[in-house]
C-alpha cells in the first residue's frame, strides 16, 4: 500500500487562533478516513487545509507523494463535497458535471459522453437538463458528488456531505458514499460530527478536538480501547457513563463514589493504590438485575423505549444510563440492581483523562483491512 | 359597515388600505401628468390656450413638425450616445470598483464608503466642480493632459462643438460610477463564496471563474443596472444646465434637456411634450428590462 496523503507536524494558525497544532497523519490509497469531533475541533479546516484552501502555517502536506504547501487548489487534483454541495445554480446537472472538463480543455462530446456515465452510475441520466433549483436535496448531493467523480481525482474530500439531508435519506447516502468508494478504489477523506457516520463508514476514525488528533485507529479499536476521556465520551451512542472512583488498598477493588451511596467494584488487573479515576462503563455492557443482587442498586428515573431497546437513565447523581435490548420491566423509582463485567470497565485518570492500563479481555483480535468489496456495493442502486 | 371596519382592522381590507395609498399617490403625481403630457402632444398649445385642457386637436402634426425640424435627428444621436457612453464609462468602472473592493484589504468598506461621496452630491454642484475641472485656460484636466503630454494645446472642452458632449458625458460617468459599485458590490457579495471554491477545485484559473461563475451569476444585476443607468442617465439634466447648457449650437444638446428647453424657454409646450412621449417610450422599455432582470434571479 502507498501513502496517498501524508501530513507532518501541519500547524495552522489564524492570527493568535492556533486551529491546528501538529497533526500527523497518514493515509493509504483506497482508504477511507472519517475526520470526526466537535464543532471547531479543527477537522474541517484540515480537510480545507488538504484542498489547498486554506494555506498551512508550517509542516507538510503530501499528496500522492508530492509536496502540496505551495500547490494552489486547481493543481492539487482532489474534489470536494461541500456541506452546501456548492453547485453551479445557472448550470444545468449536466454542465455542472461537465465543468470540470470544459475548464480542462476536454472536447464536447467526449465530456458529454463522460457525463452520461457517470450520470447512469448515480442514477442522475434523466435529471441532466435540471437546474439544481429544480432537483431535491438527495438529488442535489448526488450531482455533487457526480462531479467529483467524474474527474477521477486523487482524493474524495467530503465536508460534512450529509448533515443537511433528513435522517432517513442520510442513513441510505451513508451506504451509497461507502458503495461509491469501494466501487471507485478511491482514497477519501471524510469530516463529520457524526460519530456513527464515522463508525459505520470508515476504515480509519481520526477523532480530533481543540486542534490536536486525539486518537485515531480502526473504528472498533476507538470503541473498545478509548485512549482517553473524550474519545470514550465521544464514541458510541448512547454515550459511556463516568463515575468517580478511588482504588482500593488492594489494588483491585474500585469504591465508586455515587454522592449519596458508594458502592465496590472488582477489577481484572491491578491498578496502583489510592489512585483517584474516573470508571467508563458503556451503557450496554450493564445488566439489570434484581436489587441487591448486581453490584451496585440505582432508582430508576426516565424510561425510554424505542422498541427495540429501552433507555433506563438512573435518578442518582450523577447519572447512569442503561440500556436494555427489547422491552424493560423497569418502571420509574423503582430500586434495580445493575451487574456490570469487570472486563468492560475502562479507567481514566481522574485528572489528565488518559487511559490506565486495563484492557479489554478480548483486544488482541485484529481486523485485516477490508480487501473485498463493501457488501453495499453489488446493491448499490440510487433510489 | 361593521363588516368593512372589521375587514380593516384585521383582514384584507388592511391590506387593500396599504397597497391603495401609494398607488393613490402615483395616480395623481406621475400618472395623470404622463396621461396630460401624451394628451398635450397631440393638440396644439400656445400661451393663451395653456390655462385649458380643450385645445384644437392636430393629431401627429406635432411629430411630423418635429421631425422636419434640422436639429431633431443631430440631437437624438447625441441622446444615444450620451446614454451609451455614460453606461458603459459607468458601469466599467463600477464593476472595476466593486471587483477591487470585492477582495477584502484593510480599510475596504471605509473606502467603498468614501466613493459614494460623488453620489449624494446634487447634479448642479458636481456640475459647477466639472466646471472648473473642464475649464478651457486654468483647467485641472487639460494642465494633466499637457504636462503628460497627451494634448499640446488647451482642449476647450464646453465650447468646442467636438468636446462639448463628451465634456458632459465625463462629469455624468463620474456621477453615476459610484451608484453602479455599490449595486454591483451588493450582487457580488450574494454570490455563494463556495462556489469559487468548487469551482477552484475544479481547476478553473481566476480568469475562467470571473467568466463561468462571476458573470453569469450577476446577469440579473448587470441587467437590472444597465435598465436602471438607462433611466437615470435619461434623467440627467442639472450636469447640461450646469456645463453646456446644450450648446454650443445643439451640439451638447439632448432631449430631455431640449424637451426642458423648448416648452419653457420657447414656450412650445406641444412640442416639448412630444420629445417627452418618445423618450417615455424608451424609459418604458427600460423599465420592462429591469423588472424582468430583477425576476429571473439565479439563485440556488
Amino acid at each position: 500500500m502507498t501513502l496517498q496523503i501524508e501530513l507532518n507536524g501541519v500547524n495552522k494558525f489564524y492570527g493568535s487562533y492556533h486551529a491546528l497544532k501538529n497533526i500527523d497523519l497518514a493515509i493509504e490509497e483506497g482508504t477511507f478516513v472519517a475526520l470526526v469531533g466537535p464543532s471547531g475541533c479543527g477537522k474541517s479546516t484540515l480537510l480545507r487545509s488538504l484542498a489547498g484552501l486554506e494555506k498551512i502555517s508550517a509542516g507538510e502536506m503530501k499528496i500522492a507523494g508530492a509536496r502540496m504547501n505551495d500547490v494552489p487548489p486547481r493543481k492539487r487534483d482532489v474534489a470536494m463535497v461541500f456541506q452546501s454541495y456548492a453547485l453551479y445554480p445557472h448550470m444545468t446537472v449536466e454542465e455542472n458535471l461537465t465543468y470540470s472538463l470544459r475548464i480542462r480543455g476536454v472536447k464536447k462530446a467526449e465530456a458529454l459522453r463522460a457525463a452520461a456515465e457517470v450520470a447512469t452510475t448515480t442514477g442522475l441520466s434523466h435529471l441532466m437538463k435540471r437546474y439544481p433549483r429544480e432537483l431535491s436535496g438527495g438529488q442535489r448531493q448526488r450531482v455533487a458528488m457526480s462531479r467529483a467523480i467524474i474527474r477521477h481525482p486523487k482524493a474524495f474530500l467530503f465536508d460534512e456531505p450529509l448533515s443537511n439531508l433528513d435522517a432517513a435519506l442520510r442513513v441510505h447516502m451513508r451506504k451509497e458514499i461507502r458503495a461509491l468508494h469501494d466501487r471507485l478504489g478511491a482514497t477519501s477523506v471524510y469530516v463529520t460530527h457524526d460519530q456513527i457516520e464515522a463508525m459505520t463508514m470508515a476504515d480509519h476514525v481520526v477523532v480530533m478536538r481543540d486542534g490536536i488528533i486525539e486518537q485515531q485507529g480502526r473504528p472498533l479499536d476507538l470503541y473498545d480501547r478509548p485512549a482517553n476521556r473524550f474519545v470514550a465520551g465521544f464514541i458510541g451512542s448512547p454515550a459511556m457513563n463516568f463515575i468517580p472512583a478511588v482504588v482500593e488498598q488492594d489494588g483491585r477493588h474500585l469504591a465508586l463514589d455515587l454522592g449519596a451511596t458508594q458502592a465496590r467494584l472488582a477489577l481484572v488487573e491491578t491498578v496502583p493504590a489510592g489512585a483517584s479515576v474516573t470508571v467508563g462503563i458503556r451503557p450496554e455492557h450493564i445488566r439489570i438485575v434484581g436489587a441487591g443482587q448486581g453490584a451496585l442498586d440505582i432508582p430508576v428515573g426516565v424510561v425510554e423505549s424505542t422498541g427495540s431497546a429501552t433507555y433506563i437513565t438512573s435518578a442518582t447523581q450523577p447519572e447512569l444510563m442503561v440500556v436494555e435490548t427489547g422491552r424493560s420491566a423497569a418502571v420509574g423509582g423503582e430500586l434495580i440492581g445493575l451487574a456490570i463485567d469487570p472486563a468492560q470497565l475502562h479507567l481514566f485518570d481522574a485528572e489528565t483523562g488518559n487511559r490506565l492500563g486495563i484492557g479489554r479481555a478480548h483486544e488482541s483480535e485484529k481486523f485485516a483491512p477490508r480487501a473485498a468489496p463493501h457488501p453495499a456495493a453489488a446493491t448499490f442502486s440510487p433510489s | 359597515m361593521k363588516r368593512i371596519l372589521s375587514s380593516i382592522t384585521d383582514g384584507r381590507g388592511f391590506d387593500v388600505g396599504l397597497v391603495s395609498l401609494p398607488l393613490a399617490f402615483l395616480f395623481v403625481l406621475s400618472g395623470l401628468p404622463l396621461v396630460y403630457n401624451v394628451v398635450m402632444s397631440f393638440q396644439e398649445v400656445d400661451m393663451f390656450s395653456l390655462g385649458s385642457f380643450s385645445r384644437p386637436f392636430v393629431g401627429f402634426k406635432n411629430y411630423i413638425d418635429l421631425f422636419g425640424q434640422p436639429e431633431t435627428w443631430p440631437i437624438l444621436l447625441n441622446t444615444a450616445i450620451f446614454v451609451t457612453a455614460s453606461i458603459a464609462g459607468q458601469f466599467l468602472i463600477g464593476f472595476g470598483l466593486a471587483l477591487f473592493f470585492w477582495v477584502s484589504f484593510p480599510g475596504a468598506s471605509w473606502l467603498r464608503g468614501l466613493f459614494l461621496v460623488s453620489w449624494v452630491m446634487p447634479g448642479l454642484v458636481v456640475g459647477a466642480i466639472w466646471n472648473w475641472i473642464l475649464s478651457g485656460d486654468f483647467g485641472v484636466l487639460n494642465f494633466l493632459l499637457r504636462e503628460t503630454g497627451v494634448i499640446s494645446g488647451n482642449i476647450f472642452w464646453r465650447s468646442d462643438p467636438s468636446y462639448s458632449l463628451w465634456a458632459v458625458i465625463i462629469a455624468n460617468i463620474w456621477l453615476g460610477t459610484s451608484f453602479n459599485m455599490i449595486l454591483l458590490s451588493v450582487g457580488l457579495s450574494g454570490i455563494p463564496k463556495d462556489l469559487y471554491e468548487a469551482a477552484e477545485l475544479d481547476g478553473a484559473n481566476a480568469f475562467q471563474r470571473f467568466w463561468t461563475i462571476t458573470l453569469p451569476m450577476m446577469r440579473s444585476t448587470i441587467g437590472a443596472i444597465v435598465a436602471l443607468g438607462l433611466i437615470f442617465t435619461l434623467q440627467q439634466f442639472d450636469l447640461f444646465a450646469a456645463i453646456t447648457s446644450g450648446g454650443p449650437n445643439n451640439t451638447s444638446n439632448v432631449t430631455q434637456y431640449w424637451a426642458w428647453d423648448l416648452s419653457f424657454r420657447q414656450y412650445d409646450f406641444a412640442k416639448g411634450a412630444t420629445i417627452s412621449v418618445i423618450m417615455i417610450v424608451f424609459v418604458m422599455f427600460a423599465s420592462v428590462v429591469y423588472v424582468r432582470s430583477t425576476r429571473h434571479e439565479v439563485r440556488g
